[in-house]
């Protein structure tokens, strides 16, 4: 490995002169170990902190109707979630490689005489299109628009740093819990067949609108009476008759 | 006719600053990793806008085992839903995750073999000793003293395999608090209990610093909602994640967080 090289320039030198010494070590088996400590560690470690989302869910103790919170019937909306599903798998979208989540939605009491054709409207998570809501998410902003005016100027002042990230924290969550606006009561649904993924997706967009006042609820037979019309009304099938 | 001379160059390369550069990237992540824990079953969480970040200690994980990807089984959603928890203390206060460990199995047990009265589960202490070290587990109580004789080894096999029948903390039946609890529901008494009483009698007697970390476990287990973490994939069925939403909210542990990866908001959905 380490070798001491002579430098010996013809033999004309003086006697008593020192030796002048090169010494050469050879690093390679070094960088072949740190190499290989180097792919250890890469694989062990995870650069990549997860996330969490809070979640409050109500006890199971029966809760008597009088103490219940009676949302106005104009502020409600309900999101029945569904998704898509190929045999015993989600099904995946070919454009975008990512499952289909349907949300069917009504605005107020369900209406069960069926006397509007179209009572429930499909919708799906699409997000942003070049930054402009889209979607079921431009529905639920519309529903909180006083509060999403407010939330975008603080947004626009923490942007131009006139408040700090703490206090645009503060404010935001007053703001989303200001009982003065008209704020929707928004209650979620997961259907029979709803991934995880989906019934996250449905809170995300309650974070995203500033929703404060949601709840996660299982469908009833009112719900299934719904789907059931919808399926009638469009020639569709969306409750699998296979649900696990 | 000249000859050509062709120079020899010496084939030695300079090593040493390859070797610099090595031993700073060595370095860089021998100092920002932190070990993935061992996990039985491999989840993938969906994406969500959250910023918030999982706490390092005084966490609950509950895990969700994901329905069967690697297409060998015929029915891949067979193996879904089985349930493992994992308890991680605060490495710099007087509660480790080996105390918190010990501290759950010992509550856990006395809760159980109450309700078991004719047929109590018992560990030995070296068995218990044991538990402190395990990081995830998800094996019924009639099963925890084989579970905790198995080597390491044995051990990660064992709990790797999701059709076993053994494998996974049942989860079924009993929305009734006083009635007989199911294994899970049990876990979760023994997280409250515990998280109660070190609030309640500890306190006394301990330096400013000791009552903070009581505090802190206790706000992390209680009251803010962020000591339980659920993690599931994005796959799994709704219906399979209510039974573990539905079990805390049985047992009044109604806060808790679901673990995600980050998106921004302006990425399309679904």
């Amino acid at each position: 490995m380490a070798q001491i090289e002579q430098s010996d320039k013809g033999g004309k030198k003086k006697k008593g002169a020192q030796k002048k010494m090169q010494i050469h070590v050879d690093f390679t088996p070094m960088v072949d170990m740190n190499m290989l400590l180097i792919t250890f560690f890469m694989l062990c470690t995870t650069m990549i902190k997860s996330q969490t989302l809070h979640i409050v869910l109500p006890t199971n103790e029966d809760v008597k109707k009088e103490q219940q919170a009676q949302a106005k019937q104009s502020e409600a909306i309900t999101l029945i979630l569904d998704t898509e599903y190929e045999g015993d798998k989600p099904k995946i979208d070919a454009e975008t490689g990512k499952t289909i989540h349907n949300i069917y939605y009504y605005e107020g009491i369900a209406d069960t005489t069926f006397s509007t054709p179209k009572y429930l409207v499909r919708e799906q998570f699409i997000g942003n299109v070049n930054h402009q809501p889209q979607g079921i998410r431009k529905i639920l902003r519309d529903k909180n628009k006083e509060v999403m005016a407010e939330y975008d100027d603080l947004k626009t002042k923490w942007k131009n740093k006139e408040i700090t990230k703490e206090e645009f924290d503060q404010l935001a969550k007053k703001n989303s819990a200001d009982s003065t606006k008209t704020r929707p009561v928004v209650v979620i649904k997961p259907g029979p067949n709803t991934t995880y993924e989906g019934l996250i997706n449905a809170l995300d967009e309650m974070q995203i609108n500033q929703i404060s006042r949601y709840s996660i609820e299982l469908p009833t037979r009112t719900d299934s009476l719904l789907l059931r019309h919808y399926e009638q009304a469009h020639g569709e099938t969306i409750i699998r008759p296979t649900v696990r | 006719m000249g000859k050509v001379k062709i120079k020899r160059k010496s084939t030695l390369i300079d090593m040493t600053a390859m070797s610099d550069v090595t031993v700073l990237l060595l370095t860089f992540f021998m100092l920002t990793s932190t070990f993935l824990q061992k996990e039985p079953t491999i989840v993938y969480t969906p994406s969500s806008v959250s910023e918030e970040k999982v706490p390092m200690n005084n966490l609950v994980t509950v895990l969700v085992s994901s329905a069967d990807k690697s297409g060998k089984l015929e029915d891949p959603s067979s193996v879904e839903g089985k349930l493992f928890i994992s308890f991680t203390g605060d490495a710099d206060s007087t509660f480790s995750s080996e105390k918190i460990r010990s501290m759950m199995l010992a509550e856990a047990l006395n809760i159980y073999n109450e309700q078991h009265k004719n047929n109590p589960v018992n560990l030995t202490a070296g068995q218990m000793a044991e538990f402190a070290k395990i990081n995830m587990f998800g094996v019924p109580f009639r099963e925890l003293p084989e579970f905790l004789s198995m080597s390491v080894t044995e051990r990660d096999k064992f709990q790797g395999d999701m059709t076993n029948a053994k494998v996974g903390i049942p989860i079924d039946g009993n929305r009734n608090r006083e009635g007989r609890l199911n294994d899970f529901q049990v876990w979760l008494k023994a997280i409250y209990n515990v998280a109660q009483r070190i609030n309640n009698e500890q306190t006394e007697g301990l330096t400013a610093e000791e009552r903070a970390n009581v505090q802190n476990l206790y706000a992390a287990l209680m009251r803010q909602g962020q000591g339980i973490a659920v993690k599931a994939d994005k796959d799994t069925p709704f219906t399979t994640v209510q039974m573990v939403f539905d079990n805390l909210q049985t047992m009044k542990l109604n806060k808790f967080s679901l673990m995600t990866a980050l998106k921004s908001e302006d990425e399309p959905t679904n």
